[in-house]
């Protein structure tokens, strides 16, 4: 499978910082989610970095090889896709 | 198939013959101007203490509907929609559709003044209005039971079957402000909550029309043994904001409810409540939050 490298947030995901972890609100169906501490890194800076950018940074910020960094990060962003948080 | 009116059917001119009746909740006050000769005591009933002379900050004026607006759900569930239409929002059930823009609106409800179906429209119309003035008024309707000790708020909140009528019907001698949805509001900083006159289970004269400062939330947990656990606060506004209904608009959503539920958390402490059917989650409540370690805002 090919990864995209241009992410867009859902315009109906409603979210905001609290302490270092991301709150999402789902608008249609009002469920929310609260992602940890890297997923919070991916989520604010998915639309500005591309894959490649965001697993180089994920694996200086959080001292984890950039192999594994590249890994839970595609994996992460399947999730968020599937749960209708990217567009 | 749905049937979703257009904004033509609601340019009414107002009706001077009309009779206001107005529900004030804490201050934030809706009046619906029913047809004369509107059967009066079923909506005196429904909203006893809350009715109110207030000049309203939203009117509307009641209407003939024009039959089905939205087709029943196969689940037989309440299907109810918002969507734009023109400069206002229109909500759409099935024997009913409202629309406003700014300070008056429009209903159209396809059920006989004073019958349940007429009265549910109203109420559901109610709601609406109140949830989109709290949040103006920097508040919120919280899906909790409010039940006042010492003359503070403890909200309860969870979905539907969570228990908020059962922890209600523990509350002994203490004051309810609801047993299904408590309207919030900030005054100079602070939380503050408030009785609605929303339907839940339990009847209108045994809520207390007063406001009272917020002293703790507990999301409900049924569980074998009582006992409480704090929430960490990306959770708690998590869970809050799962339980504030009526607020669709993402703009609402992240622009004004999400910094309202950061600010709450930081100065109310919120729990999961593990609650057994006995009643003895109180005396945890009395020790560790009302008395206890907990009385003060979390670290």
């Amino acid at each position: 499978m090919v990864e995209q490298t241009v992410h867009r947030r859902n315009p109906d995901v409603s979210w905001r910082v609290i302490e270092g972890q991301a709150v999402l609100v789902f608008n249609i169906e009002g469920e929310v989610q609260v992602l940890n501490e890297v997923g919070t890194y991916i989520w604010e800076h998915l639309e500005e970095e591309d894959v490649d950018t965001l697993a180089g940074n994920i694996a200086r910020t959080f001292a984890v090889s950039e192999e594994e960094a590249r890994r839970d990060l595609l994996a992460f962003l399947q999730e968020l896709r599937k749960s209708g948080a990217l567009l | 198939m749905d049937r979703i009116p257009s904004l033509e059917a609601f340019l009414v001119e107002p009706d001077p013959r009309f009779e206001p009746f107005g529900v004030s909740v804490a201050g934030l006050c809706v009046s619906f101007g029913v047809p004369p000769g509107t059967p009066q005591e079923p909506l005196r009933e429904q909203y006893g203490p809350f009715l109110s002379e207030e000049p309203p900050a939203v009117a509307f004026q009641v209407v003939p509907g024009e039959g089905t607006y939205l087709e029943m759900a196969p689940d037989r569930f309440l299907r109810l929609e918002e969507r734009p239409l023109g400069e206002g929002r229109l909500l759409l059930s099935h024997r009913f559709a409202a629309y406003r823009s700014g300070r008056t609106g429009v209903v159209r409800v396809s059920a006989p003044p004073g019958t349940p179906a007429f009265l549910q429209a109203v109420e559901n119309v109610l709601r609406w209005t109140v949830a989109d003035l709290a949040l103006e008024a920097e508040g919120f309707v919280l899906h909790s039971a409010g039940i006042v000790r010492e003359g503070r708020a403890c909200l309860f909140f969870g979905p539907s079957g969570a228990g908020k009528s059962t922890v209600a019907s523990f509350r002994s001698r203490s004051p309810l402000l609801s047993d299904d949805l408590v309207l919030l509001l900030r005054r100079e900083g602070r939380f503050f909550a408030a009785a609605t006159p929303f339907a839940g289970t339990l009847p209108q004269t045994e809520k207390h029309p007063g406001i009272f400062p917020v002293k703790g939330l507990f999301r409900l947990r049924k569980a074998p043994e009582d006992r409480l656990e704090a929430l960490p606060r990306p959770l708690a506004v998590a869970s809050l904001a799962a339980a504030c209904p009526f607020v669709t608009a993402p703009a609402d959503r992240e622009g004004r409810l999400l910094p309202l539920l950061e600010d709450l958390t930081g100065q109310t402490p919120v729990f999961d409540l593990h609650f057994t059917k006995s009643g003895r989650f109180w005396s945890l409540l009395e020790s560790e939050v009302l008395h206890g370690r907990a009385d003060g805002p979390p670290a």
